[in-house]
């Protein structure tokens, strides 16, 4: 609450802006409606004391009218002018003192026409007579204020003609209170009476209608205002004078009054003035109402307007406050709540920029975690990802005591591919792989991922080893279908590894490293699938413990030689055989070849076997010369022998120190092997070559080689792959191309041998094929290197006379 | 009335005699600025002429259109007045002045009884309902008088020799006593001059 009325916040700035501009104006107005009072008032009564003193002069003109009217009819009354006639002073004193009571003359007199004095109602009467007769002769007017002994009266005189001029009549008249009350009541104008005479130079008050209570403030405060004024004594002005006069005396008027002196007559060092007074703060009265009401309007204007601007500013600080929070939450990184629709003004629209930033931004973001996240060419989660979600799969696997797998997919030759058919062909390749990976992996929580060039991966929650080869073979099975894109087909091949939550470790970087050997291993071995094994790993404990056993295998002579007879099937004599090595381990007992050969290829130690191999194969075959047998002998070198430097060197001495003939000694290199870095193969092929050795392609029909590229190889013979030999019998089309096979090495000068004959039924057809050597169960299982001269010795081609061909091989054939 | 005056009047009542040969002779009035005076009321005293008027001697005093015709009147002592009114409305004739004090209240056409001036001097008259109407009567002991009229001249019948004269005049007030002045008849026409006012 309290931040909310901070005078920083906007709200508070708009209220109290606004709050005070009205709050200015309503003080400027009503100080100008004051001032503008105050002087409309002082206006005001001005306009009413000059008309109070018109209505005063005009007052005193009727009472002097009537006086005259009195005097005249006197003057004329036929019985008066006769006791004037007869000087009958008697009658004379009483029509004066008659004629003046009708009319409340303080005074009448008649005087002769010399202004004798006559008759008079009063005593000393005869002091009026010297001013009677100025009054005559002035001419100015037969009606006068007089002043006589301090007191003002209103004299008139007129003639009594009988008909000529006989005397005046002339009547007074005392201005009393009754008149100055008679003013009041028709002007509600104050009227005070001022008077100095000779013996006293001071003004006196002689009557007022305000009363006896304030005379002494009255005089004091008229006579004070006067000199504040500076108004002249004698010339008075039509300008008024301000007074203060105390409430609370029974005086009809107090506070501030306006005065304005008005000069009734002068005579000698007599003199009398009227004071007529208002009232200011009476004038001021109707306004102050007004002004009260204005005072009220404004404190209702204020409240209304603190609500209003209440209001407004609440209208334009409660969606800024909303845009203020959703800004704070996208600063946090939440872009997902969309920002509330805010009306059409400025702040709407600031809503709507905002609303588009936020999805904007959103978009952005999103972009950048796919990128971050995200294979760009097929969408597949990418390293990163996978490894996340296999993070958290694992998690996820041990908390429910449940396996996961890990599955790690390499593709063959995909450089190969790139190379010939170009990038944009490869990436769409590997779209097309990516679709079928994720059809494959058909549970809703597999999960595929590219984890760059051409390897991909699956995890597989809830599955252990089998369901993850299950899935393999799935995948592989798939991709015996091959790829046609632009009227390419591409045959796909993979090797996959698979690796097990919790056997083949806890954590996702070691998942996916075995994985990964697991994969080379396939790839390396033309396995398919492999599950990972500590031996396979060149780097785990079981690894470097197979290291050191297969060293010492070396050492401790625990490797055997085994030979599997070839045999010529033109003329059905042993000609030579393949060299195979075994382990003899002496607690394992005998090892088969997969649990070693492929971890020797992968650690190198593949380098030591085939010296070893050579090395007893050049022993073999120097006894067998020596027993009268001139077979040949043929040796498997691996892709690493292959880009050995020193292979050829190291024959040499071989060679040498076995004295052999190294045309008896055949070195087999698969197709895949001399595929894997063609340029080298064929440097190294060439110098074998030289050296005398015979170069035999294994495996022939599973790579990828060209025609054109084989034709340059300097190998003297072809074997071809078993599996086209053992489904010959029963496909067509694979003895086509057993048939082709042979048709085509023939032409290039190289004999043919076909491995993993196994039936009399291939033997025929083989030989019926021209082929030129076999090697197989059919023939003989690999042998210990001792039994094979007395195997040979009783060796005898088998009789195939009777085996009968299907009439469509026979149409081959 | 002065006690020369009587004296005089008496002289012309007990020896006097009107002398036979009286000639006309022409007065001129004028005032102090020299100017002819009208209205002025000359009045010359021959010795031996009677100052009463004979019996039966009457003036007339008419009113016209509210108006006193002739303003002035002169008239010998004794000389009885008519006041006959010749308007439709009523007149309220009139005088404080002490030679005759009299009043004919409210009246059309001419009063039964005339007044009777028996005093000389200057009567004042007015009019009770007309405060305008004024008139003058002169009442002189002689019965050589004579108005002036608008040249200010008036001709009088006298008998040759020089006379005490004396010239009234509206302006010198109804209770003025005018100077005496000598009258020469000799040459048929004299100069009077009025010094006041």
């Amino acid at each position: 609450m309290s931040e909310r009325f901070s005078p920083r916040r906007l709200q508070f700035r708009i209220i109290a802006f606004f709050l005070g501009l009205l709050l200015l104006v309503q003080v400027a107005s009503l100080l100008l409606i004051g001032h503008s009072i105050g002087v409309n008032a002082r206006a005001a009564v001005n306009t009413e004391l000059r008309t109070g003193e018109r209505v005063f002069a005009r007052l005193l003109q009727q009472n002097a009218a009537s006086l005259t009217d009195a005097a005249r009819l006197l003057s004329q009354d036929f019985g008066f002018r006769a006791a004037v006639a007869t000087k009958d002073e008697a009658t004379l004193k009483s029509a004066l003192e008659n004629h003046g009571e009708r009319i409340g003359a303080t005074l009448a007199i008649f005087a002769d026409g010399a202004f004798e004095l006559q008759a008079a109602t009063h005593d000393g009467a005869e002091r009026f007579l010297p001013i009677l007769g100025r009054m005559v002769n002035m001419l100015d007017s037969a009606q006068k204020v007089a002043l006589l002994d301090g007191d003002v009266y209103q004299l008139v005189v007129v003639p009594v003609r009988a008909p000529v001029l006989i005397g005046w009549v002339a009547m007074g008249f005392r201005l009393e209170e009754s008149l100055l009350r008679e003013m009041r009541q028709l002007s509600s104008i104050e009227v005070a009476l001022f008077t100095r005479g000779a013996e006293s130079p001071g003004w006196t008050l002689k009557r007022s209608t305000l009363g006896e209570a304030v005379a002494r403030e009255l005089v004091t405060g008229w006579q004070e205002a006067r000199a504040d004024e500076r108004v002249p004594v004698d010339g008075v002005t039509g300008s008024n004078l301000l007074l203060q006069l105390p409430a609370g005396m029974g005086s009809p008027v107090s506070g501030q009054v306006l005065a304005r002196e008005m000069p009734l007559g002068r005579d000698g060092d007599q003199q009398a003035v009227a004071v007529l007074m208002r009232s200011l703060d009476e004038a001021r009265a109707p306004y102050r109402r007004l002004q009260e009401l204005l005072l009220a309007f404004t404190v209702a204007a204020i409240l209304v307007f603190a609500v209003g601007s209440v209001f407004t500013a609440r209208r334009i600080t409660t969606p800024l406050r909303v845009l203020t929070r959703s800004a704070r939450k996208l600063g946090a990184g939440d872009y997902t709540e969309p920002l509330p629709a805010q009306g059409g003004d400025e702040i709407g629209e600031l809503a709507h920029a905002f609303e588009a930033m936020r999805q904007a931004v959103q978009e952005r973001d999103e972009r950048v975690r796919r990128l971050a996240y995200e294979d760009d060419l097929t969408k597949l989660p990418n390293r990163e990802q996978f490894r996340t979600d296999l993070r958290d799969a694992i998690v996820a696997a041990r908390g429910q005591h449940q396996p996961c797998a890990v599955l790690m997919l390499d593709l063959d030759r995909f450089k190969h591919v790139n190379d010939v058919l170009g990038h944009r062909f490869g990436d769409r390749l590997l779209r097309q792989v990516a679709l079928r990976l994720q059809r494959e992996a058909g549970r809703s929580n597999d999960r595929v991922a590219r984890l760059g060039g051409d390897e991909f991966a699956l995890l597989l929650p809830d599955a252990d080893a089998d369901v993850a080869q299950a899935v393999a073979r799935r995948i592989l099975l798939g991709f015996e279908q091959p790829i046609t894109l632009d009227d390419h087909t591409v045959d796909l091949g993979a090797g996959i590894g698979i690796a097990v939550c919790p056997e083949h470790g806890l954590d996702a970087d070691a998942l996916i490293g075995h994985a990964e050997i697991a994969m080379y291993t396939a790839k390396r071995g033309q396995l398919g699938v492999v599950v990972y094994d500590g031996a396979l790993d060149s780097g785990s404990e079981a690894s470097l413990s197979l290291l050191s056993e297969l060293r010492r295998a070396v050492e401790q002579e625990q490797l055997r030689l085994y030979l599997q007879p070839k045999i010529s099937l033109g003329t059905g004599e042993v000609i030579g055989a393949e060299a195979l090595v075994r382990w003899q381990h002496p607690a394992r007992g005998l090892v088969p070849p997969l649990k070693f050969i492929p971890f020797a290829e992968q650690t190198g130690f593949i380098r030591e076997l085939t010296g070893w191999m050579i090395e007893r194969s050049a022993q073999v075959l120097h006894q067998l010369h020596v027993a009268g047998l001139p077979l040949k002998l043929s040796v498997n070198l691996s892709t690493r022998d292959l880009l050995d430097q020193d292979l050829p060197a190291k024959l040499q001495r071989l060679v040498g120190a076995h004295r052999i003939d190294p045309g008896k000694l055949c070195l087999e290199i698969t197709e895949s092997a001399i595929m894997d870095d063609p340029q080298r193969a064929l440097q190294t092929l060439e110098r074998l070559h030289t050296m005398g050795f015979r170069l035999s392609i294994d495996d022939f029909g599973t790579g990828y080689s060209s025609l054109a590229y084989l034709k340059r190889l300097p190998v003297d013979e072809l074997k071809i792959d078993q599996s086209f030999v053992k489904n010959m019998e029963r496909d067509l089309d694979d003895a086509k191309i057993v048939r082709s096979t042979v048709d085509l090495a023939h032409n290039l000068g190289l004999s043919v041998v076909a491995e993993g004959v196994e039936t009399p039924k291939a033997w025929k057809m083989l030989r019926a094929l021209r082929c030129d050597e076999v090697q197989g169960y059919f023939v003989a299982k690999p042998m210990p290197e001792a039994l094979f001269a007395a195997w040979a010795a009783e060796w005898a081609p088998p009789a195939v006379n009777e085996v009968l061909l299907d009439s469509g091989f026979a149409t081959l054939v | 009335m002065t006690p020369l005056l009587l004296r005089n009047l008496l002289r012309l009542a007990l020896g006097g005699a009107v002398p036979a040969c009286a000639a006309p002779v022409g007065l001129t009035v004028l005032d102090a600025a020299g100017q002819p005076l009208p209205g002025a009321v000359v009045a010359v005293y021959v010795a031996g002429a009677p100052a009463q008027a004979p019996a039966g001697t009457s003036a007339e005093l008419a009113q016209r259109k509210k108006t006193f015709v002739p303003g002035v009147l002169a008239i010998q002592t004794g000389t009885a007045v008519q006041f006959p009114n010749f308007d439709t409305v009523r007149h309220h004739v009139y005088s404080f002045s002490p030679i005759k004090v009299f009043e004919i209240k409210l009246y059309a056409g001419t009063p039964a009884a005339p007044v009777v001036f028996d005093k000389p001097g200057t009567a004042v008259l007015g009019c009770n309902i007309h405060d305008r109407m004024s008139a003058f009567i002169r009442v002189v002991d002689t019965p050589y008088f004579a108005r002036t009229d608008t040249a200010g001249r008036a001709t009088i019948d006298l008998p040759p020799g020089t006379h005490p004269a004396q010239v009234w005049h509206p302006g010198l007030g109804a209770d003025a006593t005018p100077p005496s002045q000598p009258l020469a008849t000799a040459g048929g026409a004299a100069t009077l001059t009025l010094k006041q006012p």
